[in-house]
């Protein structure tokens, strides 16, 4: 859906491409942090050959968007709306790719956890919980990229202070456990590497919305008070 | 008179018109052979009465006065077709179907002509927007998501159970390629590999997980149909059928497998007499399970086939709840806190063992779940409007993953702990069951670590007034 048409059909078009491609990068990782987050609760080892997997493919998308984008301003030479477009889907699969690490470390962590099988954690389930808002959050933010959306991509934005929550009770969790018993720690240390993955995928999906917005406002809201970037999504 | 509209350029004002086939469009196009006399016989009379004035001039003042006058008459006449045209062309420049331009004369039979037309158009076009309505209230009704894609593959419409399980927006989403906003890979995959002779499965996680099955079928010139199916339901049945062959094989083998490892031992061995009346001793522990868990087969099959519960019998829920209360206190011997709290004097209706056993169900796993300690509450609500049994509980508590699969035969949620308490795993599927003939539901509740709440309700027309007088019973 093209804001202005451009006298070459050609330019639209590719235009098009790039930002469907964008989004078939960002179903690709979303699916891999759901595969991630499900191995960590099943231990299922067919998910996580499917996490490490994808992630050469997302490895793949982003190379090639890469290059498309620097042909598009190559040929095209883009201005306004255009320019901004490119330069954010060049950022967005930055962190799409970042969010692919993530969820292959979630994968690798998982792993471990479940090979030793000495704790309980497999039911640690605020760990699900927070997995589940991160993937939502992403969800979202692909959304609302889709359909250049400001006003969803600022509750993105919003999302993600849930998300620093969850991950500070979850730590306030594993501490309890490991004063409780000792033997636990290097299981809650891994777990705490998975609850921090998964910080991480949020602070990710809340950039992409961010590009969002500066793609439709064409204002940077990086680094902005929430209340200061909700106006400006309104605006 | 060349003003007066010439036959052939009609049809361009009926092309301009309408962008969609009509078949009776024609038929307002053909001039009728009579308006085309009436416009010569017209004319001529135009002429003649201008004649009449220009001879009677001619006669009074001179050939060059009736000259004049008949030139005269002619403007005045041209003046009006001229006037008459312009609001023609006026009109055809912005049609309005209630404002036919009206004039006498030749003019008259050309504007009723059009104003015919305009008003079996709009009767057309009010027919095809009906069918148009009809035909997609039709597509909404349907019970699988519908979507149709161009050529493109961007969303031309969709119904509302598609926007639903794709979370699409029918109205502002039209336009968008569908895969912008159906990611999944397996979906993208599917509908670019272009083979649509079966059907692709995806997971989608928007509002509830779901499990669809899509199907993609090309019609027409590049336009494709999208089809979602969700067969979440049905994919658990089949889980949970072959979960639950296994499941016996396994329950069974287990007891098995320990007695003929004793038997083996004994038989072997020699024993002396303390160890022999221990080993057997457990022999007939695994043998009682078997013999448990087989019983609670028959019973759900029991269940299952049995003919409905009775309509007119009552069920003296007074007498069974005092009497559910004294077996729990017999089963926690004194661990737990019990209570009983019950209002309303209703009985319900309906077949007295499989009631009882079922509440006896819950009460048994309330106690069962709670550390010693613990509180278990009974509650008892009933009126006109229904009962409601509710046993809650200060346990373990149960995650809510667990919750949906908690009555499939055999599920467990933590396998070690609920053998070790004597559980053969199908205790709560018999309830579900007893329940489900009883028209009740079964709703469960809980928190981890906190405790949990399993309500079980009655519909109106399992309750009847009871017996006894007192209303109280605590």
């Amino acid at each position: 859906m093209p804001t202005t048409e451009h006298l070459s059909k050609q330019y639209d078009s590719d235009l098009d491409a790039l930002r469907s491609r964008v989004l078939q990068m960002g179903g690709l990782v979303e699916a891999q942090i759901l595969a991630a987050i499900e191995g960590f609760s099943t231990g299922n080892p067919e998910l996580f050959e499917r996490v490490i997997e994808t992630e050469l493919r997302v490895n793949g998308y982003e190379v090639s968007i890469d290059t498309d984008c620097s042909h598009i301003i190559v040929r095209r030479q883009p201005a306004a709306t255009d320019l901004r477009l490119i330069m954010a889907v060049s950022k967005t699969v930055t962190d799409l790719e970042r969010m692919g690490d993530e969820a292959e470390k979630i994968a690798r962590m998982s792993k471990q956890i479940h090979e030793r099988d000495r704790l309980k954690v497999q039911r640690f389930g605020q760990i699900r919980h927070a997995g589940n808002i991160a993937v939502q959050m992403l969800r979202q933010a692909l959304d609302a990229f889709a359909r250049l959306d400001a006003e969803q991509a600022a509750q993105v934005v919003r999302e993600d202070m849930t998300i620093d929550d969850e991950f500070r009770s979850i730590v306030r969790q594993l501490v309890t456990f490991m004063m409780e018993d000792p033997r636990t720690i290097s299981s809650a240390l891994e777990v705490l590497w998975i609850a921090k993955a998964i910080e991480r995928i949020g602070d990710h999906a809340k950039n992409v919305a961010e590009n969002v917005i500066y793609i439709v406002k064409g204002t940077d809201v990086r680094h902005t008070r929430f209340e200061d970037l909700e106006r400006e999504a309104k605006s | 008179m060349g003003s007066v509209p010439a036959p052939d350029s009609r049809p361009r004002h009926a092309r301009g018109e309408q962008g969609w086939k009509q078949p009776c469009d024609n038929a307002g196009l053909v001039f009728p052979a009579h308006t085309l006399n009436s416009v010569l016989v017209q004319t001529l009379t135009t002429a003649a009465w201008l004649a009449v004035p220009a001879l009677i001039g001619r006669l009074a003042f001179g050939a060059d006065a009736g000259w004049a006058l008949f030139a005269g008459g002619l403007l005045i006449v041209s003046g009006y077709h001229a006037r008459n045209l312009r609001r023609l062309l006026d009109w055809l420049g912005n049609p309005d179907p209630g404002d036919v331009p009206e004039a006498s004369g030749a003019w008259d039979d050309a504007f009723a002509l059009l104003h015919r037309r305009e008003r079996r158009l709009a009767q057309e076009r009010q027919r095809l927007a009906r069918l148009v309505v009809r035909y997609s209230q039709a597509g909404r009704a349907l019970p699988d998501g519908v979507v149709i894609l161009d050529g493109d593959d961007r969303i031309v419409w969709c119904n509302g159970k598609a926007e639903a399980r794709f979370g699409i927006d029918g109205k502002t989403d039209v336009g968008q390629p569908i895969t912008n906003l159906v990611r999944q890979p397996e979906f993208v995959k599917y509908l670019a590999a272009g083979d649509y002779t079966g059907p692709a499965q995806l997971k989608t996680a928007r509002g509830a997980a779901l499990s669809l099955s899509v199907q993609i079928i090309p019609y027409d010139d590049a336009q494709k149909l999208l089809l979602a199916r969700d067969i979440t339901q049905a994919e658990r049945l089949d889980t949970m059928r072959r979960d639950f062959v296994a499941n016996v094989s396994h329950e069974l083998r287990t007891p098995l497998t320990v007695l003929t490892g004793f038997l083996e031992t004994v038989r072997e061995l020699k024993l002396d007499p303390d160890r022999a009346r221990n080993y057997m001793g457990m022999m007939a522990g695994q043998a009682s399970r078997m013999q448990r868990i087989i019983d609670d087969l028959l019973t759900l099959s029991a269940l299952e086939s049995a003919p409905q519960p009775p309509w007119d019998r009552q069920v003296p829920m007074r007498a069974v709840l005092d009497s559910l209360c004294a077996d729990a206190e017999a089963l926690s011997g004194g661990r737990h806190r019990i209570s009983l709290d019950a209002q309303g004097d209703w009985d319900l209706l309906g077949a007295e063992s499989e009631i009882a056993s079922a509440l006896r169900n819950l009460i048994t796993n309330a106690i069962r779940y709670s550390p010693a300690g613990g509180e278990v509450r009974l509650i008892w609500r009933a009126s006109a409007d229904g009962a409601s049994f509710a046993v809650e509980d200060s346990g373990v508590g149960i995650e809510p993953e667990h919750i949906p699969r908690l009555t499939e035969r055999f599920y467990r949620v933590d396998s070690g702990r609920s053998r070790e308490t004597g559980g053969t795993g199908l205790g709560l599927a018999i309830v579900k069951h007893a329940l489900l003939r009883h028209q009740a539901s079964l709703q469960i509740e809980s928190e981890p670590g906190k405790g949990s709440r399993f309500t079980v309700r009655f519909p109106a027309r399992r309750v009847a007034a009871g017996h006894q007088s007192s209303g109280v019973t605590v």
